[in-house]
C-alpha cells in the first residue's frame, strides 16, 4: 500500500485520500478574455513534472496541498493549504455597462 | 428523566437484538445495559468487549473561534488536534482540527448531556464562536474494552494502535473496516479501551465487522453496566 503523509492527520493509506486536480491561484476575471477564463476553469494543464494538487483526506475531510512528480508518481510533500494561499483574494463586481 | 416509551432506537439494534440484549430507558434513547450474567459480562469486557453506547448524547462544534468560545465555557480544550482531554463532568473532548472538537457524554448515570452547550451556543453574543454539528445521528458510538482490543482492531485498520504506539487520549481519524471512523484511546482503569465513531448507516455493518474480528480473542458484546463498571479496576 502506498502511504502518504496528511499535514493534520500523520502517514496514511493512500486509499484514504482523493485527489481534486491542480491547485492553481485565480486569476483576476477582469483581467481575463472569455476563452482564457473558460481556459481557467475548465481546462486541466496535464503536465509532466511535479506537479502541485488538491488533495482531501476523506475521514477527516482535510484538504491540503500536495507536490507530486506526474511521471513517476512520486509524492515529494504535504503542506497545508494555507502556505500556498497565503492571502484572501476579493474581486470587486464590474460595474454593469462598465 | 427516563422515557416510559423510548421513541429512539439504536443504529444498530437488530444486531442488539440478536446478540440477547437486555434494554433500559435513557432519556427518550433505549440503551443496551446487559447481555448475560454481571460476573460473565465483566469478565468479557475486560478481555475483549464491543458496547453500542450510540444512545448517549455527544455534540460537536466547528468553525472560527470555537475552541475560544468552548474555554469561556470552561471546557478543556485539547493542546493539539488529534488528540482528546477528560472533562471534569466526565466528558471527553476530541479536538478533530485546528478548529473541531467532538465531545462524548460521560459514561457515568446522570452525567450531563454535552449537547446543551448548544442552548447556550444559540443565546451567546460572542463573535466568532463556531457552529455546533449535531452529531448524535451522523455518528454511531461502539466502545471496544480489553487488553487484546490493538491486535483486534489491527486487522480492520492501518493506523498502528498498539498501546506503546498510540498514547492513552490520542485520535486517529481513518478507514475502519473501509468504513471512515474516528477513534480515540481512553483507558477505563486498568482496561484499554478505544472508543470508534462512525457513520450511523454503516452500524449493523460495522457491529458484524468488529464482532467477526472478536472471535478469535474471544469477545462479545457487553452492555452500558459493565462499561460503567470498568473504571474501577
Amino acid at each position: 500500500m502506498k502511504i502518504m503523509t496528511c499535514p493534520l492527520n500523520g502517514p496514511r493509506n493512500i486509499s484514504e485520500f482523493h485527489c481534486a486536480g491542480e491547485a492553481v491561484l485565480q486569476p483576476d476575471p477582469r483581467d481575463l478574455s472569455d476563452a482564457d477564463w473558460a481556459d481557467h476553469l475548465f481546462l486541466a494543464n496535464n503536465s509532466l513534472g511535479v506537479v502541485r494538487e488538491w488533495w482531501c483526506h476523506t475521514p477527516s475531510s482535510y484538504w491540503f496541498i500536495a507536490e507530486r512528480h506526474t511521471g513517476s508518481d512520486e509524492i515529494l510533500k504535504t503542506y497545508p493549504a494555507n502556505e500556498f494561499f497565503r492571502e484572501r483574494v476579493d474581486f470587486d463586481a464590474r460595474e454593469e455597462g462598465a | 428523566m427516563a422515557a416510559a416509551n423510548p421513541v429512539r432506537r439504536s443504529f444498530a439494534l437488530p444486531k442488539l437484538e440478536a446478540a440477547g440484549a437486555r434494554f433500559e430507558a435513557l432519556g427518550d434513547f433505549q440503551i443496551a445495559v446487559s447481555y448475560r450474567n454481571a460476573a460473565d459480562e465483566m469478565a468479557t469486557a475486560k478481555r475483549m468487549g464491543l458496547a453500542d453506547l450510540s444512545p448517549l448524547p455527544r455534540v460537536g462544534f466547528k468553525g472560527a473561534g470555537t475552541c475560544n468560545w468552548l474555554q469561556s465555557r470552561r471546557l478543556k480544550i485539547p493542546e493539539a488536534p488529534n488528540r482528546a482531554a477528560p472533562q471534569t463532568d466526565g466528558a471527553l473532548a476530541l479536538r478533530l482540527a485546528r478548529e473541531e472538537l467532538l465531545l462524548l457524554g460521560g459514561l457515568a448515570e446522570g452525567a450531563p448531556d454535552p449537547g446543551d452547550l448548544c442552548n447556550r451556543w444559540q443565546v451567546a453574543r460572542t463573535k466568532p464562536r463556531g457552529y455546533p454539528l449535531p452529531r448524535q445521528e451522523t455518528h454511531a458510538w461502539f466502545l471496544v474494552s480489553g487488553e487484546a482490543a490493538d491486535s483486534m482492531l489491527a486487522k480492520l485498520c492501518g493506523v498502528d494502535l498498539r498501546p506503546a504506539k498510540f498514547a492513552n487520549l490520542t485520535v486517529a481519524q481513518t478507514s475502519l473496516a473501509r468504513v471512515n471512523g474516528v477513534i480515540c484511546r481512553q483507558d477505563l482503569g486498568a482496561t484499554l479501551v478505544y472508543h470508534l465513531l462512525a457513520d450511523s448507516a454503516s452500524a449493523c455493518y460495522l457491529w458484524d465487522c468488529l464482532l467477526d474480528a472478536m472471535t478469535e480473542f474471544q469477545g462479545g458484546p457487553v452492555g452500558l453496566t459493565a462499561v460503567r463498571a470498568l473504571p474501577a479496576t
